[in-house]
């Protein structure tokens, strides 16, 4: 299977470099916040754990929707089949919990 | 307000059940601090995340065996680890994005067989017995230990007939081309069904254990699906947050992720990834990933005597 066959992606990842760039430095200046702060950084601990947790998905939602873009429906619908089986997860445990 | 009435940290409990972090499966809010002050928690994450950027074996599957040798349980170092998994993964995202290494279609692909091992392990995770997690847990410390040993790479060969303007993933299929110096090297995924089934085991593995399981998908990627080293550990890099991230979901509606302690793992996981990589061209990766194996043993050894 050549790869002349295929289309080239035009993912080139500049935008998510950028962004992945920015939520760094944001958790870990929350990050560092919340330990200098110790036991009173609820919130800014928490601000840190959510951005960390979200942005890998935020980055397939972000991907879904180049793929949408590029009409490359398959992955479209394995990008969305993820995030539903992540979904599915978190409503597992809060059902059984 | 209630007390805690599982470890001898007599802490209120949140007076609100089931708020952001959830309600714990015992009623109890796990307080990482009781046993560990954060700044040793954070020194921790530097320090492994620091060595396992060096060694190329990632950090949570060192920061967990030894938080949990240091009087942590597992159900509360694991959530820490995955934190660590997650940091790194995104402040190594933007570097190895710049090299074109890395390959979407292939880590969503792949992802998904991990995402459903990584859901199903930190469910599970919450109720297992805590022995049987350190027995696993241990169990990974000796995978890791030997497959960071071992490491080999199949070498893809490069096509003189591609240039520049061809590197990159391939819209609608699991083919791509990457740039090896002056080279652009093509490849496709072969074996899938095999390299799923694989990723779903280091999903498991992320969800209970605490650790990415890269030591198993850069492996699985590599040298079961052929896809070249460095592709795969991009792409693996990737991923691990992804697989990270959704068990992380499922512990925090468990009410298993400690703020406090959280915060300190971000911090120095970041930190030390971020030295890690400035130091790591000018020392051996295979002698630091040799030394980091011997490590992983002893640890895992002392968990199987402690368990």
């Amino acid at each position: 299977m050549s790869p002349h066959r295929f289309p080239v992606s035009t993912i080139t990842g500049r935008r998510q470099r950028v962004a992945l760039r920015a939520v760094s430095a944001t958790a870990w200046g929350l990050a560092g916040l919340g330990v200098m702060l110790g036991e009173s950084s609820g919130v800014v601990a928490s601000a840190a754990v959510v951005i960390v947790v979200a942005a890998p998905l935020v980055r397939i939602a972000w991907l879904v929707v180049r793929w949408v873009q590029e009409r490359d429906l398959r992955f479209v619908v394995l990008g969305l089949a993820l995030l539903g089986v992540i979904a599915l997860g978190g409503a597992i445990a809060l059902w059984g919990g | 307000m209630r007390m805690c009435e599982c470890t001898s940290d007599t802490r209120p409990m949140p007076p609100e059940p089931g708020g952001f972090f959830g309600e714990s499966p015992d009623n109890c809010r796990y307080d990482s601090e009781a046993v560990l002050s954060p700044a040793l928690i954070t020194v921790a994450a530097l320090l492994t995340s620091a060595l396992g950027a060096l060694g190329g074996l990632g950090g949570a599957v060192l920061l967990v065996p030894l938080l949990v040798v240091a009087g942590l349980s597992v159900t509360d170092a694991a959530p820490l680890g995955l934190l660590s998994v997650v940091a790194g993964s995104v402040a190594a995202g933007a570097r190895q994005l710049g090299e074109r290494s890395v390959n979407h279609r292939i880590g969503v692909t792949t992802e998904f067989a991990a995402t459903f091992g990584s859901v199903t392990g930190a469910l599970i995770s919450g109720v297992l017995p805590e022995r049987v997690l350190v027995v696993l847990l241990a169990v990974v410390a000796l995978a890791a230990a030997f497959a960071g040993g071992r490491r080999t790479g199949l070498r893809n060969l490069p096509d003189p007939g591609l240039g520049v303007d061809d590197v990159g993933e391939r819209v609608g299929a699991l083919v791509g081309v990457y740039p090896l110096g002056a080279d652009m090297v093509p490849y496709r995924v072969v074996r899938l069904p095999l390299g799923l089934s694989l990723m779903t085991v280091a999903g498991f593995v992320a969800g209970t254990a605490g650790a990415s399981g890269g030591f198993i998908k850069t492996p699985a990627m590599s040298e079961v699906m052929h896809v070249p080293t460095k592709v795969a550990a991009a792409t693996t890099t990737f991923t691990i947050g992804v697989t990270a991230s959704a068990a992380l979901v499922v512990m925090a509606v468990q009410g298993r992720i400690d703020p406090v302690a959280s915060a300190g793992v971000i911090f120095g996981g970041i930190t030390g990834g971020w030295l890690g990589a400035r130091v790591q061209a000018k020392l051996s990766p295979a002698g630091i990933r040799r030394g980091l194996s011997a490590a992983l043993v002893v640890v895992a050894v002392i968990l199987l005597v402690t368990a």
